[in-house]
């Protein structure tokens, strides 16, 4: 009497049986058929998953941006500060 | 599927998609293409499954294997019976067992194929296995 199979020898087992499988004769045709059928991505679609890869680009620029205003307006506070107390001498 | 021509309309859907995706942009290339191609079939099949088996049930239905019975004999015999075997397990856990003990993918590539951490297909497989074990143990 055989040893009954066990779980990963049965899983084995059908792994390699079905390995022979194929698609059927035409299947090709069919899915270049459908895929010729299918209608194209719409201009709002294409719009916005181009726009989607720009995010990180517009998000570093946006930063930058905020550093260069903050930046700037130290400045400014500098320099007014300077020309009140210049005011206050004369 | 346990049925060619169900497993070939999934297969010809994930297709036009994958197209459709690269023609749109859709497809952002964070994961590799054979991981994306995976996630669009094995979502199709167990969509797929799910509406077969509500069909299945409203109408009590015998579904039809959709074989010509003439080429690949054998391998469709053992689609079959991969088919009856694992018909009581959840898709989920259907599919994390599929792709690892058929297709050979490590559990990495099984959790991005899935959408799910790694130890969530850790626990589909132990399950799965177990449901299996279970099974044969009632039989």
């Amino acid at each position: 009497m055989t040893e009954p199979e066990d779980l990963e020898q049965r899983l084995a087992r059908l792994s390699s049986a079905t390995n022979q499988l194929r698609p059927s004769a035409g299947f090709s045709a069919r899915v270049m058929l459908a895929i010729d059928h299918a209608p194209a991505p719409s201009f709002l679609e294409t719009t916005w998953f181009s726009a989607r890869r720009l995010l990180p680009v517009a998000a570093i620029a946006a930063a930058m941006a905020v550093v260069w205003a903050v930046q700037v307006d130290g400045t400014v506070d500098d320099e007014l500060a300077t020309s009140y107390a210049s005011m206050e001498l004369e | 599927m346990g049925n060619q021509a169900d497993a070939e309309d999934v297969v010809q859907e994930a297709y036009v998609k994958a197209f459709r995706a690269l023609t749109s942009g859709e497809f952002d290339r964070r994961s590799s293409t054979n991981t994306w191609l995976y996630r669009i079939v094995v979502n199709g099949a167990i969509d797929a499954k799910r509406s077969r088996q509500r069909r299945a049930e409203a109408s009590d239905e015998q579904i039809d294997p959709g074989w010509d019975g003439a080429a690949f004999a054998e391998a469709r015999l053992a689609l079959s019976e991969l088919d009856d075997w694992l018909q009581a397990l959840p898709p989920e856990q259907r599919a994390a067992l599929v792709l690892q003990s058929m297709e050979g993918l490590n559990n990495t590539e099984i959790a991005q194929v899935m959408g799910v951490s790694e130890g969530a297909v850790e626990q589909r497989l132990v399950r799965a296995r177990a449901a299996l074990r279970q099974k044969r143990e009632q039989s």
